[in-house]
Formats: C-alpha cells, structure tokens, sequence
C-alpha cells in the first residue's frame, strides 16, 4: 500500500469535516446543545441532592457525550448518509481507500469537536465551580487514548452500518443511551461505586468509553497519576488497537459483500 | 379544515412509519431501550449522589426522578415528531406529496403526532415498568409507586391533557422546520434539553434561581409531570392532581393555539417563497 495517496485521502477528508463545521460557525452552537444541557441538567440533579462536590462528573459526562455524539451521528452513520447523497459511488470508483476516509473522518470529526467539548467544560465550570484535583499527564494521555478507542469504534460501527439503510438511525437511537449509562458518563459504571453486578461491568468494559470515563474520573478528580492507572491506559490501548482491526476486517468482509450482492451503493433502503 | 379521515390516514401512515419497518414487537421494544437506559441513567446518578452526598437517600425523591423521567422522554419523543415529519418528507419528497393535496399540512402533523404519542406511551411505561424492576434489583431499594385502577386512570388523563401543549411545540418547531435545511434537526434537541432543565422532570424547579424557577413552574410541562407524580407516587395527592392539570389543560391549549397559527402563517408564506418541496431550502 502506498502511503502517499493515503494519507492525502485521510487528509482531504478531513479538511471536509473541518471546513464543515467551520465554515458555518452556527454548526458548532447546533452541536453543542445537547452535551450543554444534559451537562446543566446532570450537574443540577447532582447539588439539588447535596452532591455538589460530584458536579464535575456531570461536567465531564458533557464533555465526553459531545464526542459519542460525534462518533454515532457523523462516523458510524456517515457512510449511509454518504449513499443517500450520491458520494459513496465516487469513493468507490475512485482508488482512495475507505480505512483512510474513516480515519480522516474521525481525525475532522475530534478536531470539529472539540469546540463544542471547550464550550461544555467552559460552561460547568463558570456555573458549578467543580472541585478538581488532576494529574495533567495521566488526564491528557487518557484522554487521548480514550478519543482513539471511540473513534476506533466509530470506524467498526461504520462498516456495521455500510449493509444497512435507514435502519442505522434507528440502530443510533437504540445504542445512544445504553452506552451512555453502561459506560458511566455521568456516574462510576464500574469499580466499588458502581450499581451494575460484576458481569454487567465486565460487559461494560468492552466499551472504550467505559475504561476511559473512569479513568478520566479517576485522573481530572482524583489526581492518580500514569503510574496508578496503568491497567486502564493498557486496556484503552487494546481496546483501541482490537476495534481498528475489527473494523479493517468487516469493512473489507461488508464491502466485498456490498459489491457482490449488487446493495453497497443502494441509496434508499 | 378539521377532517378526522385525513387525521385518522396521517396517524396511520405514522404508526406505518415508526413500527413497520421491522416487526412491530421488535419496533417497540427497541423504541423502550433509549427511555429505559436514560430513566435508569437519572436513578443511578441519584442514588449515586445521594448515597455519597449530604442529603440522605429518600425512595420517595427516587419514585419522582422515576416517574419526572419517564414523562420527559415520552414528552420529548412525540414533541418533536412534525419537525422529524417534515425534514424526513422533504429530503426523501414525501411532504410534496402532502402538500399538494387540499389538506393543510398542520392536520397532516397532527396526525403523526398522535400516532407517535401512542406509540411513546406504550413504550415509555414499559420502560418504566422495566426501569422500576431494574431499579429494585441494581440499587436494592424501594420505589413507592401506587399501581391502582385509579392511578392508571388519573395518568392516562395526564398523558392526555397533555397533548396540546406538546402538539403546539411541534407546530412551532415544525414552522422552523419548513425554512430549514440544515439545522432543523438538532433544534428539537435543544428543546428537548431545555425541558429536561425546566419541566421539573428530575430535580424541583425551585433548584433553578429566579426568575427562571418561576417561569418553570408556569410551563404546562412541568405542571403535567407533577399532576402525574400526583397520581402514581405514594401516598398520592390527589388535591395537587387537580390544580396541576387544569393549569397544563389551560397552557397547553394557549400553546397551542398560538403555535398553530405561527404554523399556518409559515406553510402559507413557505407555499408563496416555493420552499415546501426544497431539500435545500
């Protein structure tokens, strides 16, 4: 494989997802709405029962649904959208490869993101004060290894998506929430402090966001440092690498199977 | 015009719509998966709060964040089905096809916001019904619902009267919709996250400061959900039930009314600016 045309494929697509967003800066206060008041909402449901000193959990969730939010609707159905409009034809005729769309996709879609994500932590943090105790270098390199293990994801569930039609949306409704509550957004899903039995955690853990929210938590508001939190930054980092290799498997099994059923570039099903 | 057959065929279509694309056992139950895990997201972030926080756990602050949730997901559910209704027609050319039949539009919305009103119904008490069974076994405690005929029946009237107001905000909504291209979609999330806030569904509106508190109260939303807290939580108050109805009756059909005429008045100049059928608009 030649590296070249990859990444400026990789690149290309991501300067699309860039210019999208800000291009039209509105689209940045459309995004922002709902990590911004299921953020508020948490964070007033946490001192409304004499649990301010949680706040930045509800902060945090708000930030980190920002991203989810990205990876459902702008990763994981984007290929469905891409065949409603006519542009999956062209990146299958044309020789630029679908891996490097996705990571271009999901690299436009963390930057395009992030606004909204700086906007979400601005905001709880002028409203609620919340107590923070961080370990910057275990924060941010959680941080970064938790977006890579999502987005990974995003790039599987795309492939996923690429055999459905409209069903898609309905699979994003139905998987938004319960991945939202199993990986503990706003609350510990796993660990002493969770309500979920052993097994559903374990369960739980599969998802990225699971170990990257708690150790997150465990970083931004409990100052653990790299050193405390290397069991969870190991399994991030396989959680990553194991969902990229899913999704190079089933996008090139889904593809082949899209091309030979005659249904990959079927625009409405 | 009010045609209850145009109503009767736009509710139909929409039961079609939401349920037929797989089968309808299945279409329900993956609808109840989104309301369960968020009613179960807000008990879990109470239970975890109150359990580590200053206040003490109370089973009967539980019973209101269980039922304040279940109301908000069905109320955001059907609220913004005429935006959905009207984005989802003109990117796919099906609202042309309404439009160009001497109906208005608005019964056609109505009647799509009724059939989604019975389909969130249905599956926003199962996913209550799961949530408080998945909530006795997750957290181990309690939540003091009062199961009667009655309550049923003094919930089902809630749920009822409730629907003008959530049918005005769909008017409204759906008025912005038939200008929109691009953003219509994540206005009624913006809607639906504001009455998280302000409907009182999962902490008292007195929690907000003034005057925002005060304008909370007065929504027809709020005053639902807390005629349905009335109803189904024990020990029940059934001298609240009353007031709190009449006052979400009162606003909703203000609401209503007001929202239907922004929307008649926005398909007529949409109609004379020849908007109606633009995916691009």
């Amino acid at each position: 494989m030649e590296t070249r045309p990859w990444l400026r494929t990789a690149r290309a697509r991501a300067q699309v997802r860039l210019w999208s967003i800000f291009g039209e800066p509105l689209w940045i206060i459309v995004n922002m709405g709902f990590p911004i008041f299921s953020s508020l909402a948490f964070s007033l449901l946490y001192l409304s029962i004499g649990a301010g000193s949680y706040v930045g959990f509800a902060v945090l969730g708000g930030v980190m649904v920002a991203f989810w939010g990205n990876v459902l609707w702008s990763m994981a159905s984007n290929f469905n959208w891409d065949k409603q409009e006519g542009l999956f034809d062209i990146y299958l005729t044309s020789p630029a490869s679908i891996t490097a769309l996705l990571v271009g996709m999901a690299a436009g879609g963390i930057l395009a993101t992030a606004p909204t994500a700086g906007i979400v932590t601005v905001l709880g943090w002028l409203l609620f004060h919340p107590v923070v105790s961080p370990s910057w270098p275990a924060v941010v390199l959680t941080f970064g290894l938790t977006l890579v293990a999502l987005y990974a994801l995003g790039m599987t569930l795309s492939s996923l998506y690429l055999v459905y039609g409209r069903e898609a949306e309905t699979m994003n409704n139905v998987i938004q929430e319960p991945v939202s509550m199993l990986s503990g957004m706003y609350f510990p899903s796993i660990g002493a402090f969770s309500p979920f039995p052993f097994a559903l955690q374990v369960a739980a853990s599969l998802i990225p966001l699971t170990i990257g929210m708690d150790a997150l938590r465990k970083s931004l508001f409990f100052g653990q440092g790299v050193e405390g939190l290397w069991l969870d930054l190991f399994l991030l980092a396989d959680l990553a690498v194991a969902m990229l290799i899913a999704s190079a498997v089933s996008l090139d099994a889904l593809e082949r199977k899209g091309r030979r059923d005659g249904t990959i570039s079927v625009r409405i099903r | 015009m009010l045609s209850f057959r145009s109503l009767f065929a736009a509710a139909w279509m929409g039961i079609q719509h939401d349920l037929a694309w797989t089968t309808p056992a299945a279409s329900l139950l993956l609808d109840v998966v989104a309301p369960f895990a968020s009613i179960m997201t807000v008990s879990i972030i109470y239970w975890f709060g109150a359990s580590h926080g200053t206040t003490p756990f109370d089973p009967a602050r539980l019973a209101y964040i269980l039922v304040g949730a279940t109301l908000y997901a069905h109320v955001a559910a059907y609220a913004w089905v005429p935006t959905a209704a009207i984005a989802e027609g003109k990117n796919l050319g099906v609202f042309p096809h309404i439009y160009i039949t001497s109906r208005s539009t608005a019964l056609y919305l109505a009647g799509r916001a009724l059939s989604s009103f019975a389909i969130s119904t249905t599956t926003s008490m199962l996913a209550l019904c799961f949530a408080y069974f998945a909530v006795g076994g997750f957290l181990h405690e309690p939540v003091p619902l009062m199961i009667t005929p009655l309550s049923v029946v003094l919930l089902a009237v809630a749920l009822l009267v409730n629907i003008p107001g959530a049918l005005g905000l769909g008017y409204l909504l759906g008025a912005y919709s038939l200008y929109a291209s691009k953003f219509e979609w994540s206005l009624p999330g913006y809607v639906a996250g504001l009455l998280m806030i302000f409907s009182g569904a999962i902490f008292p509106t007195s929690t907000l400061p003034w005057p925002l508190s005060v304008a909370a109260a007065g929504l027809p939303f709020t005053q639902f959900i807390a005629a349905a807290r009335d109803a189904v939580i024990a020990p029940g108050n059934l001298g609240g039930y009353g007031p709190s109805l009449l006052y979400c009756l009162a606003g909703g059909v203000i609401m209503l009314a007001a929202f239907l005429v922004v929307y008649l008045s926005a398909e007529k100049r949409a109609r004379r600016d020849g908007v109606l059928d633009r995916r691009l608009a």
